[in-house]
């Protein structure tokens, strides 16, 4: 989630959240398959049209697409492979998301809420 | 950690994770399994039993698909573009052999099994020609 999210950030979250928040929100949320806390942002919420390999999906009603704000060349550089997120492991259901993260309060030198997008195109390439 | 800081830290740790590739990458694992569709055809020539012909075939196909498995590893995962300088025809390369291996699942005809290890070890020298040998196997493997 670099830049927007650091490793070893610590983050505010509202957990009392029952419906995907707005676009751009960074959201924590178990992961499909294997049930591991994970945060992602939304690139996409219900009903929305995701591009996906030569065409699109259309998101069900509680559903929500989720990426990594990570940039493939930065990850490249780092020695990591591809991004685990909704490309991966496809539209993830209301049921999974745990809370909507919001503010960094640690480290203090970037303390503050997190910005809400950083993506125009949000949903992405497929 | 002092108090305040304890008193502050987050209860829940959650991950942002990626893929975290090995960085092995060889046409070695791939050429294996295309032996052993090499060798199952030619043991099927050899015998004419039904129950190895069904147990034969059966290998077979697995093999042939783990064939397939380990030549996409090494195009999607090992290969960047800036490879293509080198092996300008590399997709080509990937596509013919991908497709070989299709035939060699279905067919019973070793000619389509030598074809298949063929391809493999022309895509060998493109792994090679790219430095794969050097910046992929761990060092100190027997000859």
């Amino acid at each position: 989630m670099s830049p927007a999210i650091e490793a070893g950030d610590w983050l505010l979250v509202d957990p009392t959240v029952a419906r995907w928040p707005r676009r751009g929100s960074v959201v924590v949320f178990r992961e499909p398959d294997t049930d591991e806390l994970a945060i992602k942002r939304v690139a996409a919420g219900p009903g929305d049209r995701v591009p996906y390999a030569d065409g699109f999906l259309i998101l069900g009603a509680d559903e929500a697409w989720l990426l990594s704000d990570a940039p493939d060349a930065a990850l490249l550089a780092a020695g990591h492979g591809q991004p685990v997120d909704s490309r991966r492991y496809g539209p993830v259901p209301v049921e999974l998301l745990v809370a909507r993260a919001w503010f960094r309060y640690a480290p203090l030198r970037r303390l503050g809420t997190l910005r809400s997008s950083r993506r125009r195109n949000a949903a992405g390439p497929p | 950690m002092s108090r305040l800081s304890r008193w502050l830290a987050p209860s829940t740790v959650v991950r942002a994770h990626c893929d975290l590739p090995c960085g092995v990458y060889d046409p070695e694992q791939a050429r294996i399994e295309a032996e052993s569709c090499y060798k199952i055809i030619e043991k099927m020539g050899a015998n004419s039993d039904a129950a190895f012909t069904t147990r034969a075939i059966h290998i077979k196909e697995e093999r042939a698909d783990l064939v397939k498995h380990h030549l996409d590893v090494l195009w999607h995962d090992y290969f960047k573009p800036e490879h293509l300088d080198k092996v300008p025809n590399l997709h080509e390369l990937f596509w013919n052999a991908t497709k070989q291996v299709s035939k060699v699942k279905a067919s019973t005809d070793i000619a389509d099994a030598k074809k298949l290890l063929e391809q493999i070890d022309e895509i060998d020298a493109a792994w090679k020609a790219t430095g794969g040998n050097e910046k992929t196997r761990v060092a100190g493997r027997p000859g």
